[in-house]
Order: C-alpha cells, then sequence, then structure tokens
C-alpha cells in the first residue's frame, strides 16, 4: 500500500499553439496523502489546472513524461473503462465556472456522477436511495428550496455549492478544485471554503488550485508552481 | 443512464431539433404521397383491367373466331374457369342526339357487342352502371339535388330499377308487351355523351337541369365491316340509349359503348351467313364469329396458369375445326388481361420504380439536415461534453447521446410524416378540388392574415430589431403570393391538376401504399442515424480540457 493517495511524479506537458509548443509542466510532482487538503499555489499560466487535470485524469502528461498513481497503482496503464470509473468514483471535480448542465435540474446535476455511472438495471433499483443522497448534501449545503430549479435561476454561490455537491455524490476519494472561488465575491467565496474544510474535517482528501495565497492557507499544505515546476512547499499549522 | 435524460431535455429544450424532425416529417410525406398514388395508380389500371376484361383473353380482331361458341364450352369445361364471353370489339361513329352547331355531334367511339348475361358474369360490368337504385348507404351519402334522387321524386322509385333492368339486358321492354317488340338498345360510357357533367362529389348531373339525359334519347351508330380483306358498305342501327356506365377509367367511359352482340354481328358482318358456289348454288353455312372471348377464373386460380390450360384447349379446339379457325400465333392470341394491357402497365410500373428510386434521394437530404444541425448541437454543447467526461462518461457514451437525438428525430419524423402523407393522401380528392376550385372565403382570409402580419411587423419595427421584420416581410410577402395566386385560380374560374383525359382516371388514388410507407419511415430513420453518427463521433473525440474551456 502506498503512502499517498495521489501523486504526480516528473509530470511533463506540452500545449499546442497553433505551431508553436508551449510547455505547461516541466517535469512537476505532487504526492497527497489520505486526508491531507493540499493547495496547488500559482501564478496564471503556471500550469496549476493542467496539475489538477492530469491528476483527475482528465487530461495526459506527454508520452513518457511522467506517472499518475492512485492509491499506489498507475492510472496509464488502466484501460479506458477503468480510468472512466476512476473519474466516475474516485474523484470528484469542482471548477471555477461551477460547469451544471443547463437542461438539468439541481437534482438531477447532483445525481450526475451516479446517472453516468451506473446502467439502467443498476440505476432503477437504486433511484431513491440515489435522490435521497443528493436531496441530503443539497439540504446540508442549504439548498433544500432550490431542487428543482435550473441552474439559470441560481446565484453564483448556489451554482458552486450545487458543482461542490455534485463532486460528492459518489463518495470520492479526492476533491479536486479548481479556483473554486474564482469567480465568487469574498463573502460568497468564503462560505464555499467553509464547506470544503467542513468535508475535508469529515476525512475527505482536497486538492485545490488557486492563486490567491490567502486562498492557499486555508489547506494543511502549500504547493507553489512556477514555471511548471513545484518550487516550493509549505505545510501550514495555522489551522482553524 | 444519463443518456435518455439529455437526449429528452435537449429536445425539449431548443426548437432547432425540430426543424430537423419537421425536414424528415415532409421528406417522408412527400415520399409516401407520390408512392401511394403511383401505386394507387398501377393498382387502379390493374384492378379495371381485370374488372373490365376477366382473367385471360382470346383475341382474334377483325375476322374473328368462328365456332365460338364450342370454343366457350370448351373452356367451361374446365374445373378453373368460372364464366367465358363473346365479344364482338369494332370501331364505329356514333350520331348524339344533341347538337353540335347546326347538326347533331358525331363521336368516333369503340363498340363491344355482348352477350349481357355472361359479360356480366366475366366482368364487373353490372355494377358499373350509373343509373340504377342506390344502395341504402350510397343513398345516405348522395346529395338532395343528386339527379338521380330527382328522377325518382318525378317519376317513382323503380324507374331507376327499369334503367338497371335496360342496362344489364340491352333492351328496352315497352311499358305494354302487346304494343311493340323489345328494342335492342345501347348502353354508353358516361363521359361519351358531352352532356354528363361530373360533380365534385364524383356524382353526374345531365347538363341543362337534366335535360340531356341520354336514357331519354336514342344514337346512330355507323360502322365498317371488313370481311374476306375487303372494306364494305357502312352498317348503321339506331339504339334507344339503355343507360350509362362508369368503369372508372376514363379512356374506357369515354369511348366505349356496349350493344347486343347479335346486332354487333350484324354490323360487322360476323354472323351466321350462307356460303354460295360462284353465287348461285348454297354452299355450306359460314359460322358466327366473336373476335374475343372473355374468361374468369375461380377465385384464387393464378391468370397465367388459367392461360396455359385456355391455351391447350385452344389448341384441342382448332385441331377439332381445322381449317376453319386460325392457329394460335401472330394474330390469334390467348393472353391474360395483364398482357394485354402490357403497354401500358409496364411504362407505369417501371416510371413508379423511377420516381422510388429518385425520391430515395430525399433520404441524403435527411442525413444531410440532421448532420447540419446535430454538427450545431454537438458545437454548442461542447462543455456539456467536458463535464459529462469529468464525471466519468465514456467517449462512447457521449457518441450514444447523439445517435439517440438522431433516432429519436428520425422516429418522429418518421411517424409524422406518415400522418402528414397519410392524411393527404387520404384527402387528396378534396385537396385536388380546393386546389383547383378554392373557396371564396380562402382569398379573404389569407388577405386579412397577410394585413395582419404586414401590421404586426410595421409594429415590431419600432424595436429596431431586425429579424421580426424579415420574418414579418417574407411571411407577408407569402400570404400575399398565395392570396394573389388562389384569386387568380378563382378569376379563371378554377384549373384541372389531374386531368382524367391525361391520367386515365376520374379520381386519384387515396390508398397509402403501407408496405413502401414502412420502408419510408425506416429508411428516414437510418438515414437521420447516419446523418448523427458524424456529429456523435465529433462529440466523442472532444478533448474534455478543451471542452471544459470552451465559452
Amino acid at each position: 500500500m502506498s503512502e499517498f493517495l495521489i501523486e504526480g511524479e516528473s509530470l511533463h506537458k506540452t500545449y499546442q499553439m497553433g505551431r508553436v509548443d508551449v510547455p505547461v509542466l516541466r517535469g512537476a510532482s505532487i504526492h497527497v496523502r489520505e486526508g491531507e487538503w493540499v493547495a496547488v499555489l500559482g501564478a496564471s499560466g503556471s500550469g496549476k489546472s493542467t496539475l489538477l487535470h492530469l491528476l483527475g485524469d482528465l487530461d495526459r502528461p506527454d508520452p513518457d513524461a511522467g506517472i499518475i498513481r492512485f492509491e499506489g497503482n498507475t492510472i496509464q496503464d488502466k484501460s479506458n473503462r477503468r480510468r472512466n470509473h476512476f473519474r466516475n468514483r474516485e474523484v470528484g471535480f469542482v471548477f471555477q465556472f461551477y460547469h451544471l448542465l443547463p437542461e438539468l435540474t439541481v437534482i438531477e446535476n447532483t445525481m450526475l456522477p451516479s446517472l453516468v455511472g451506473l446502467n439502467r438495471f443498476k440505476y432503477y433499483p437504486r433511484r431513491e436511495a440515489l435522490r435521497t443522497r443528493a436531496k441530503e448534501l443539497l439540504t446540508s449545503f442549504g439548498l433544500d428550496h432550490r431542487f428543482s430549479h435550473r441552474p439559470r435561476e441560481l446565484s453564483g454561490g448556489e451554482r458552486q455549492r450545487v458543482a461542490i455537491a455534485r463532486a460528492l455524490m459518489n463518495e470520492p476519494a479526492v476533491l479536486l478544485a479548481d479556483e473554486p472561488t474564482g469567480n465568487l465575491d469574498e463573502h460568497t467565496g468564503g462560505e464555499i471554503l467553509d464547506l470544503l474544510a467542513e468535508q475535508h474535517r469529515a476525512g475527505l482528501t482536497v486538492v485545490m488550485v488557486t492563486h490567491d495565497v490567502s486562498i492557499a492557507n486555508r489547506a494543511d499544505r502549500v504547493v507553489e508552481l512556477r514555471g511548471g515546476q513545484v518550487v516550493e512547499e509549505e505545510a501550514i499549522s495555522h489551522k482553524p | 443512464m444519463y443518456q435518455p435524460l439529455l437526449t429528452n431535455r435537449y429536445l425539449a429544450s431548443r426548437v432547432i431539433p425540430f426543424i430537423a424532425v419537421a425536414a424528415v416529417a415532409l421528406c417522408v410525406a412527400l415520399v409516401i404521397i407520390v408512392v401511394s398514388v403511383m401505386t394507387g395508380f398501377l393498382n387502379l389500371v390493374k384492378n379495371s383491367g381485370r374488372t373490365l376484361m376477366g382473367d385471360v383473353v382470346v383475341t382474334y380482331p377483325v375476322s374473328g373466331i368462328a365456332h365460338y361458341e364450342r370454343l366457350i364450352e370448351m373452356v367451361n369445361e374446365l374445373d378453373d374457369v368460372e364464366a367465358s364471353s363473346p365479344i364482338v370489339d369494332s370501331w364505329g361513329l356514333l350520331k348524339m342526339p344533341y347538337p353540335d352547331g347546326p347538326g347533331k355531334e358525331i363521336k368516333y367511339i369503340q363498340f363491344w357487342g355482348i352477350e349481357p348475361e355472361t359479360f356480366a358474369a366475366v366482368t364487373g360490368y353490372a355494377d358499373t352502371l350509373y343509373w340504377k337504385p342506390p344502395t341504402e348507404e350510397k343513398r345516405a351519402m348522395m346529395r338532395d339535388d343528386d339527379f338521380r334522387k330527382r328522377i325518382a321524386d318525378d317519376f317513382g322509385e323503380d324507374i331507376l330499377e327499369r334503367f338497371a333492368e335496360a342496362g344489364r339486358t340491352l333492351q328496352i321492354t315497352p311499358a305494354d308487351p302487346n304494343d311493340n317488340e323489345p328494342r335492342p338498345a345501347i348502353s354508353m360510357g358516361i363521359h361519351v355523351s358531352a352532356g354528363n357533367d361530373r360533380q365534385r362529389d364524383g356524382s353526374y348531373e345531365p347538363a341543362i337541369g337534366g335535360y340531356w339525359f341520354m336514357p331519354k334519347f336514342e344514337v346512330t351508330l355507323t360502322t365498317i365491316p371488313v370481311f374476306d380483306g375487303a372494306i364494305g358498305d357502312s352498317e348503321s342501327y339506331i339504339f334507344p340509349v339503355a343507360n350509362e356506365f362508369v368503369s372508372g377509367v376514363f379512356l374506357i367511359d369515354d369511348k366505349r359503348v356496349m350493344i347486343p352482340l347479335d346486332i354487333a354481328q350484324k354490323m360487322m358482318h360476323l354472323d351466321e351467313a350462307k356460303t354460295y358456289n360462284d353465287l348461285t348454288e348454297e354452299e355450306g353455312i359460314d359460322p358466327a364469329r366473336a373476335t374475343m372471348v372473355l374468361i374468369r377464373g375461380k377465385e384464387g386460380v393464378e391468370p397465367i396458369a388459367l392461360r396455359d390450360q385456355v391455351a391447350k384447349v385452344y389448341d384441342r379446339f382448332h385441331v377439332e375445326h381445322l381449317g376453319d379457325v386460325p392457329k394460335r400465333g401472330l394474330n390469334l392470341k390467348v393472353m391474360t388481361w395483364e398482357q394485354q394491357q402490357a403497354n401500358f402497365i409496364g411504362p407505369i410500373e417501371k416510371e413508379r420504380e423511377l420516381m422510388r428510386t429518385l425520391f430515395m434521394l430525399i433520404y441524403l437530404v435527411c442525413a444531410g439536415l440532421v448532420l447540419a444541425i446535430f454538427w450545431a448541437i454537438v458545437y454548442e454543447k461542447t462543455r456539456d461534453i467536458g463535464i459529462l467526461r469529468s464525471v466519468g462518461a465514456s467517449r462512447l457514451g457521449i457518441s450514444w447521446i447523439f445517435l439517440r437525438y438522431g433516432f429519436v428525430v428520425g422516429v418522429m419524423g418518421a411517424i409524422l410524416g406518415f400522418g402528414l402523407g397519410y392524411l393527404v393522401v387520404h384527402n387528396i380528392n378534396n385537396i385536388h378540388d380546393a386546389m383547383g376550385h378554392p373557396p371564396r372565403w380562402l382569398v379573404g382570409s389569407l388577405s386579412v392574415l397577410a394585413v395582419i402580419c404586414a401590421l404586426l411587423t410595421i409594429v415590431r419595427s419600432r424595436t429596431g430589431r431586425l429579424l421580426p421584420v424579415v420574418v414579418g416581410t417574407m411571411t407577408t410577402l407569402l400570404l400575399t403570393i398565395v392570396a394573389l395566386g388562389v384569386y387568380i385560380i378563382r378569376a379563371r374560374g378554377g384549373i384541372v391538376i389531374w386531368d382524367p383525359e391525361v391520367y386515365y382516371f376520374t379520381e386519384i388514388p387515396n390508398d397509402v401504399d403501407v408496405g413502401s410507407a414502412i420502408i419510408t419511415m425506416v429508411g428516414a430513420v437510418i438515414f437521420s442515424l447516419i446523418g448523427a453518427f458524424v456529429p456523435a463521433a465529433k462529440a466523442a473525440d472532444t478533448d474534455p480540457v478543451k471542452a471544459l474551456r470552451y465559452e
């Protein structure tokens, strides 16, 4: 059994912009223990979102340029089916712009990972239990009056809470949050961070990307990314 | 499990898929209408051919088949034969009772000399008579001022039965049999007389308030017999009109008359006659002849099988009357009714297949439309694809959303198209009548709608937006053009789109060809799916990271 829940080792990632290759990650490594809250701090374009996408297997590192491991197993070695399952069950993504499906209601958006992960034969027997789970999550996030609303009818803070509820629906091992407060005012952003802290206290592993030092300081540990490499790791001692 | 939910929501939340559904529906309806009418037309030709001629025909034009009674006797001995009937078929001139300029109108017609009883057993002749008592069901559907009701009111209920009897027997029996002998009579196709006006409900009204009701009049048939390779002197005969018949085939209803067989034989010099040697000594008897023998098979007997049996019978008949009757070959033919009509049926069948093939190209339109519309939807839904991938959806699962979507659009379009096609085909004669003779209120309604549309466009133009102005102007123009077109059609007294003189039948076939309709619907669904494949593949290939960054 690995010491780390999720880790990225010597990750390289290059994007092509027209005819120009733009290296974003140049051998970045990150190691996250179970139950840890790690903030990845960096300026715009430093590659922090890319690092998060690689950890969540939403993107792939350059060929032969780094390894992603989950519970000690290399993600790249797994079949596409196992990797889809990994994204569905083991990680939950939260994005800066919420990324809710506009045609679905709040409760349907929350249940989306369950709908994706289960076929109709597995879904229907568990439908009520899943609805109850989604409702409980939303209620605990103060959204019990919003079940049948569409995302466009919600405020920014409410949308982000729905996005977090969606990320937690399948009880993932790790939450990957990409600038979760980046699109919110300070007060609402604070509420969202409180919510993440609460989940963390309940035992959830969180990897959060931010460019804001004060927000990064809410984490257990801050990893700074500069020029596509991790240049500094800092353990935060002033935990609330 | 998410695909059905998203398919339904994507479908319900935007207008553009319904444009695809409408386009598919129109394509399907178009194919169903065209193929149904063509198939119906072909079936009418075939059915009317069988109804009017029986299953098998033995023909020997002009000279006629001698000893035809014996041939009929031999044919009737076959187990598969229901009935047989002799015909003398020729052409002549018919002097009508009504004037055409200073004289009477002369019409070029085909006459058939028939034995009414056996002819009715072979064909549906008795049912085609027009002046007969209607069934209760038909009477209930008739207009109050239908001419048949009017003459029944004026002359008593049995008048129509008397016409029917005269039509069936081709003779008119005087009210008092002591007065006169029964007179041989003629039965004419309903369009032979220019005095019969076809009404929009399919009934006929003799012109000038019923004055030119043919069974009141006599007509004179004149023909020129041809015998021994020579043309004889013209022969004329005056017939009272017994009845008129409606076969449904315009060519026949416009050109054919029925007269008693013996009269036709006499006029064509095909009756029994003594033969003389050197014009002085009586040599023998030249038997009566018929130019055709029509044969109906029993129910379920294949015409081709029956033809082969009749051909064998004819060969025996030929041996029996060697020297008197010709051998089967160039001029004497034993054919099924379909073979006899082959020159007519063949091109229609080919034309239908050609139309079917050409209209199949419409499927490509379905596929192209679905492709274009779905491409736009995939483009619009790029971010959704990224979100779904982030929660674990597979590439195949993503593509399945759009394939389902294409399938649903295809199925909805096919069902709607079938409904539309069915409605149009079922009511095609009413639609045709309405298009040919548009009602006055239609001009008014279209004009009012055009004015309302123009006013609304002016009001909406004040918002400064261009879209309502463009849509409003186009709709106003369209309504104005249609109203103008309808007005012009009315001003010209209507137009005949389905001209029976061109299409042979007085009514447009209105039965949906269900087999072709099902093939068309399945084709539309398949091609909608084919159209959805490309956008679905594009969706599957979408990079989730780029998709999430897509604005």
